[in-house]
């Protein structure tokens, strides 16, 4: 369409005269720059112990990453249906949804990582002990039951989205509250059903709203991922203590863990930023 | 083909105590326009919405085109036959004018995507503003927003169209051009149920004006004889005071 191409010039032209975000030094660019410089300077003018440091975490900060990115993706679906839940008019489903995000909300976070761990299995242990005795036909069932082993990686992922899903439902709950009745009712109002109106009307409205709130979830996700070191996956977190325990050097490796973090914080709130105003609309 | 095509029996809705239709009859036939007046509080924007089931009765029914306004299904099916336009227009921000308009088109009709912007097009044309078309709701001023809203209405093909209060929450200079599209439609023979108090078009267009009051209809009547000749002290009064 030529128009629009006419339209992108002027609007590139318009834009190279005036100064461009990006270049804009603000504090972000400020705390990135002193970060990347302080593990910079640490890794050249003292490889030792620091470049060590960062080779020992490299895995970690993989581990770390994946754990994040994985856990967020189940996160947001877990949400969704959440918050549909809280909203809905059935009780029974609005009632389990409701008893969901109170239970998790109440129980701290490495509470039901060591449960899910440590407890759990202990639980599923018996159900299997259970199944045998109750019919020989349900004893593979139940002999699987007790034979499976808890992977920590699974477990990990499964403790975060369990825990960060009931925050994120009710997040996705204020956000659907947040756009009007009158959206809902002019969609239906046309003959969509729930899920339609849901599905092109409330909720690319809702996630521009909740996209600050769920930045700030990621971010918060990304930290808190490093208490899943207590149950035997290999995060940067639990890579750093292994290096302090064979080194004894607890301020270099806490410094070192604490500045990486930092740095991968940083570019992810700055990445939630740069999406927020991509789906910025015209209000 | 029968010719009620609205038939409102007995209504009753309440809201907790507040009782916000106390047995309402009404009839509208093919091809009639009727408009609802009656001061604020006095149940017209809630018949109204009750016709397509945005609200429930708690009492009497409804029966639209020859469906009753009972299962679920037959709401679906009565909601694709009547178009609703609101005060404060609902469109959807997040579309341009052109997108509300096809959305419901293409997910409920199931037209193609080129089908339902040729729609689109002729409608927007229809109500005057198809330059409009890539345009989003914010950069629309009220007028061309309503406009937009009864396109995406009419495109659904309705057989009856409601205006909810279509002018209330317009600037005076813009009244006009959503009237003019209203009239068109009425001229083009459209079941039309408008509450409004838009005298001017009540009198150009309506067939029958009904005066609601606390929940109940006070008076039925032409447009003529309501000016002319009230019958009741209450349409007497509410006259008085919207005609300065």
């Amino acid at each position: 369409m030529p128009d629009v191409e006419r339209l992108e010039r002027t609007l590139e032209a318009k834009a190279a005269t005036l100064p461009k975000e990006r270049e804009r030094f603000d504090t972000w660019w400020f705390l990135v720059l002193a970060v990347v410089g302080v593990v910079s300077l640490l890794v050249f003018v003292k490889p030792d112990p620091f470049l060590r440091i960062v080779l020992f975490l490299r895995d970690g900060i993989g581990v770390t990453v994946r754990i994040t990115v994985i856990s967020f993706a189940f996160i947001l679906v877990v949400g969704l249906i959440g918050g549909l839940g809280r909203l809905a008019k059935n009780w029974l489903i609005h009632g389990i949804a409701s008893l969901y995000v109170e239970i998790i909300r109440g129980i701290p976070l490495l509470v039901q990582l060591l449960f899910l761990y440590f407890a759990f299995p202990q639980v599923l242990d018996g159900v299997g002990a259970w199944l045998i005795k109750l019919s020989p036909s349900l004893h593979g069932a139940g002999q699987w039951l007790v034979d499976v082993k808890p992977d920590p990686f699974v477990m990990a992922v499964a403790g975060l989205t369990i825990c960060y899903g009931a925050y994120m439902s009710e997040i996705y709950r204020a956000g659907i509250q947040s756009i009007s009745k009158g959206q809902m009712e002019a969609a239906r109002s046309l003959g969509m059903s729930y899920f339609q109106a849901m599905r092109y009307v409330i909720l690319p409205q809702a996630v521009r709203v909740i996209l600050p709130p769920v930045g700030n979830e990621f971010v918060a996700l990304l930290k808190d991922s490093s208490l899943v070191s207590v149950v035997a996956v290999s995060d940067m977190t639990r890579r750093g203590r292994e290096f302090m325990s064979s080194s004894f050097m607890s301020l270099e490796t806490w410094t070192m863990v604490a500045l990486l973090y930092l740095v991968m914080t940083l570019f992810a709130s700055r990445v939630v930023a740069y999406i927020e105003r991509k789906t910025a609309f015209a209000k | 083909m029968q010719n009620e095509i609205i038939v409102i029996q007995g209504a009753v809705k309440r809201f907790g105590r507040v009782e916000a239709l106390r047995g309402v009859d009404l009839t509208v036939r093919r091809g009639e326009v009727v408009v609802i007046i009656g001061p604020s509080g006095s149940g017209k924007s809630t018949l109204l919405r009750c016709i397509n089931h945005l609200e429930s009765l708690d009492e009497g029914c409804i029966i639209v085109d020859g469906i009753p306004l009972t299962q679920a299904e037959n709401i679906n099916r009565v909601r694709a036959e009547v178009g609703i336009v609101f005060q404060q227009f609902n469109l959807f921000p997040h579309l341009t004018a052109l997108e509300n308009i096809t959305l419901a088109q293409r997910v409920v009709r199931k037209r193609s995507r080129e089908e339902s912007e040729r729609i689109a097009m002729e409608l927007l044309k229809k109500v005057g503003i198809p330059e409009k078309a890539h345009a989003y709701p914010a950069q629309l001023s009220g007028g061309q927003q309503q406009r937009v809203a009864i396109a995406r209405a009419l495109a659904m093909q309705p057989k009856i169209m409601l205006f909810d209060e279509p002018t209330s929450a317009l600037d005076p200079e813009m009244i006009k051009e959503v009237l003019d599209v209203m009239l068109a439609l009425a001229k083009e023979g459209m079941t039309m149920v408008v509450v409004s108090h838009e005298m001017g078009f009540a009198r150009a267009a309506a067939d029958r004006i009904i005066f609601m009051d606390e929940g109940v209809i006070v008076e039925e009547t032409t447009p003529e004889l309501l000016f002319t000749a009230p019958k009741h002290e209450r349409t007497k009064l509410f006259l008085s005071k919207i005609l300065h």
